[in-house]
């Protein structure tokens, strides 16, 4: 009997043993924040990069000017979306303010896991500072109304990153010169990157023209075909009556999509399928002239690189420059605790001030919306790739933001995927899309 | 003294029970109630929708996507399984006999299937890749252009199978040894002195008595391959056409779709799947061991 009673004892200890020794982010979470620190403390979800880090170290400063401590968690970009909505599945989230993606402000808002904003944020932000085009994606839904669900943190675009050094040699500018005729200088539209890309493509030196984002994973390859779709004039479809068949599948969108494939004859093996990280990795590897990512991966391109590198905004086509936003907003969950949410909103208003925007800008990739700084001789000097990234916000779209995005980009990225791998046609790839798509939003209620 | 053994022996099994209705248990019958609502990974509350889901996943069923799933599915099924089958008994019957070293080779084959699958499928991320991968280098030294393992639309799915093969050829090899040590020595006696072909006695001794073991090997691995999802993840992730899976449309549906009440309908019927496919492969291992057992009896 005492035998029994020991190993059930043993057992007992050892299940609380599990019970209490979780270490996932949920350990890390608001509500041990909350145990330890009481209500004096914000938490933060966001992904793992250099921004994250920033905005920590503004939430330091924070903390010594108003004593509430800030946790920004960070959770690497592979599992963040999945992390983020499993933890609004709860009944309290570990969190209070999430930086989430654009994409996300639908589901977000109409799920009621944003907290509505439109009557606060207005009151400590002059809405006429800011871009109107991170105002738009990362703050309203539905985009172009005045319902405001996120605050503008982390404003992000596709743009290009190139090697300077190899673009300045001067045997390298006498070769491109014989041969098209031109001065080798950043292209200013899509076919002047062709021609260069195809210049500096010479495998067997394990040199490559360009490398562009193509990755399957998330929304690499969406984000990275998006230029190509706006800039040869193309679109995913009617905003206001969501009818995608005849207008995404329409020539544009093919020839965007044909012109893409194209290119890939100039990118590393493995060219057609490249995510953020992989890009990245090609360029920093000093293997690459030319390569496509967000301006918030370019501190790490400077970091390697140094005075070699050089930025540049996407091309233009027929008088068309578009690029793909990236970035995330600020928004508050509305299953945090009316305190904590208390505690949230005021960390927001103080991060939006213009005193610390400015602050917020001398961080790696702290990227502002406010206009009057984007524009400003000291942010344009700050970094190389500012002055790039100041320009390309005007030329902002988005993806679909409404609730079932991720669907419409899963599908979007398998197509897409499978005509530059040569699986399908460019028109039979946006064929099916265009179908799936507008099954999608049929499902969802948008389209009638 | 009786009433102390019982409990014993409770407290002995008690923890394992425990830990297969948490860990097992528990879920599966948590996700077929969920396949009944239209639950959302984002949200808490949920509705009761009857048989909806199924319908819906019915209704799939003929749709191109699970198509294409069922059919990488099976060619992974059947390719994997058949090459690792093959190797595993090729390299059973290689370490039958004792040789210097036996134990070192016998251990150093053995880890591949004692690695966990989702990290070899990063690690093979970095092998295969064309660009700057350790494989395509190493043929390259020997004048081989290396395909593009992972971006090539022909060349996905052999890309993992050939990882597959490599983690579980070792447990095929495991099984088939177990059954080549089995047979006893003296019918490979009454074999020579019968004068009977190398051939013959792998044909007639060989290969029938070990059939039980490696059919089960197979049985294991069939089930386990129709599962396949993390070596798919890590290696193309599960968002590409060609070399999707079953379970890899499934996580799609759940996790990019956030359906988790759809997720849940789909992975009912992938279960219900699997298990009439192990008890028909059951049945037959069944006939085939009574076969054996009548032809033993006639024997002797």
């Amino acid at each position: 009997m005492k035998i029994s009673l020991i190993l059930c004892a043993l057992l007992a200890s050892s299940v609380a043993a599990c019970k209490g020794g979780g270490s996932g982010p949920e350990a890390t979470g608001s509500g041990t924040a909350a145990t330890q620190a009481g209500p004096r403390s914000v938490t933060i979800w966001w992904a793992q990069w250099a921004p994250a880090d920033g905005l920590q170290e503004l939430g330091r400063e924070y903390q010594k000017e108003t004593g509430v401590t800030v946790n920004v968690h960070q959770i690497p970009w592979s599992s963040y979306q999945d992390q983020v909505f499993l933890n609004f599945g709860g009944d309290t989230t570990d969190f209070d303010i999430v930086v989430g993606d654009s994409q996300w402000l639908g589901r977000g808002a109409t799920s009621k896991l944003y907290l509505d904003l439109t009557d606060w944020l207005p009151t400590v932000l002059d809405l006429k500072t800011i871009h109107p085009a991170a105002l738009k994606y990362l703050c309203e839904y539905p985009s172009g109304t005045p319902h405001y669900f996120a605050a503008p943190c982390e404003t992000d675009a596709v743009g290009f990153a190139y090697r300077k050094d190899w673009f300045e040699d001067p045997a390298e500018k006498a070769a491109f010169n014989k041969k098209y005729k031109r001065d080798l200088a950043i292209p200013s539209n899509w076919d002047e990157f062709r021609d260069i890309a195809e210049f500096f493509n010479r495998p067997k030196a394990k040199r490559y023209g360009s490398a562009l984002l193509t990755g399957r994973g998330y929304d690499a390859l969406v984000m990275g075909y998006q230029p190509f779709l706006w800039d040869w004039g193309g679109s995913w479809g009617d905003s206001n009556t969501f009818a995608v068949k005849g207008i995404l599948d329409a020539r544009p969108g093919a020839d965007a999509l044909q012109f893409m494939k194209g290119l890939l004859r100039f990118a590393p093996n493995d060219g057609s399928n490249m995510d953020y990280g992989k890009v990245l990795e090609a360029f920093t590897s000093g293997s690459v002239a030319m390569a496509m990512n967000y301006f918030a991966f370019y501190p790490t391109i400077v970091r390697s690189m140094g005075a070699k590198a050089g930025f540049f905004v996407v091309p233009e086509k027929d008088g068309k420059r578009f690029t793909s936003l990236g970035g995330q907003g600020m928004s508050i969950s509305t299953k945090a605790p009316p305190a904590r949410q208390k505690l949230a909103k005021d960390f927001i208003a103080w991060f939006l001030a213009k005193q610390n925007q400015e602050r917020w800008i001398t961080k790696e990739a702290g990227f502002t919306a406010n206009v009057e700084i984007l524009n400003s001789p000291a942010f344009m000097n700050a970094t190389p790739y500012n002055k790039a990234f100041s320009e390309s916000v005007g030329l902002m779209r988005d993806f679909w933001n409404v609730p079932p995005y991720n669907e419409l980009l899963a599908s979007a990225a398998q197509h897409l995927g499978e005509a530059l791998d040569g699986a399908k046609a460019p028109e039979q790839a946006l064929g099916a899309i265009a179908e799936e798509h507008e099954r999608i939003l049929r499902e969802a209620g948008f389209r009638k | 003294m009786k009433h102390d053994a019982a409990a014993i022996r409770i407290a002995f099994v008690a923890p394992t029970l425990v830990f297969l209705i948490v860990i097992d248990l528990f879920p599966l019958l948590y996700n077929v109630f969920l396949s009944f609502t239209n639950a959302q990974l984002s949200s808490a509350a949920y509705d009761f929708v009857g048989t909806r889901n199924y319908s819906a996943v019915l209704g799939e069923l003929a749709s191109p996507r699970f198509q294409d799933a069922l059919r990488t599915t099976g060619a992974f099924v059947v390719c994997a399984v058949a090459i690792e089958l093959l190797l595993g008994f090729v390299l059973a019957l290689a370490l039958r006999d004792s040789f210097r070293g036996r134990s070192a080779v016998l251990s150093l084959l053995l880890i591949p299937m004692m690695l966990s699958p989702a990290v070899m499928g990063l690690f093979w991320n970095l092998i295969l890749s064309a660009h700057n991968g350790v494989l395509n280098q190493a043929l390259e030294v020997l004048g081989i252009s290396g395909p593009h393992w992972l971006t090539d639309p022909h060349w996905k799915l052999p890309a993992v199978i050939l990882v597959d093969v490599w983690m579980w050829t070792p447990f095929m090899m495991l099984i088939a040894l177990a059954g080549l040590n089995a047979i006893p020595g003296y019918i490979y006696e009454a074999a020579e002195i019968d004068r009977a072909s190398t051939w013959a006695v792998f044909r007639r001794i060989t290969l029938p008595m070990t059939a039980p073991l490696l059919g089960l090997a197979v049985l294991l691995r069939c089930t386990d391959a129709l599962k396949q999802f993390d070596l798919v993840m890590a290696l193309t992730g599960p968002n590409d056409a060609s070399t999707q899976t079953v379970s890899a449309l499934l996580y799609q549906v759940t996790f990019a779709g956030q359906k988790v009440g759809l997720g849940g309908a789909y992975a009912c019927v992938v279960l219900v799947v699997v298990i009439a496919l192990a008890s028909v492969f059951t049945r037959y291992l069944d006939w085939l061991a009574g076969k054996q057992g009548r032809s033993g009896q006639v024997a002797t």
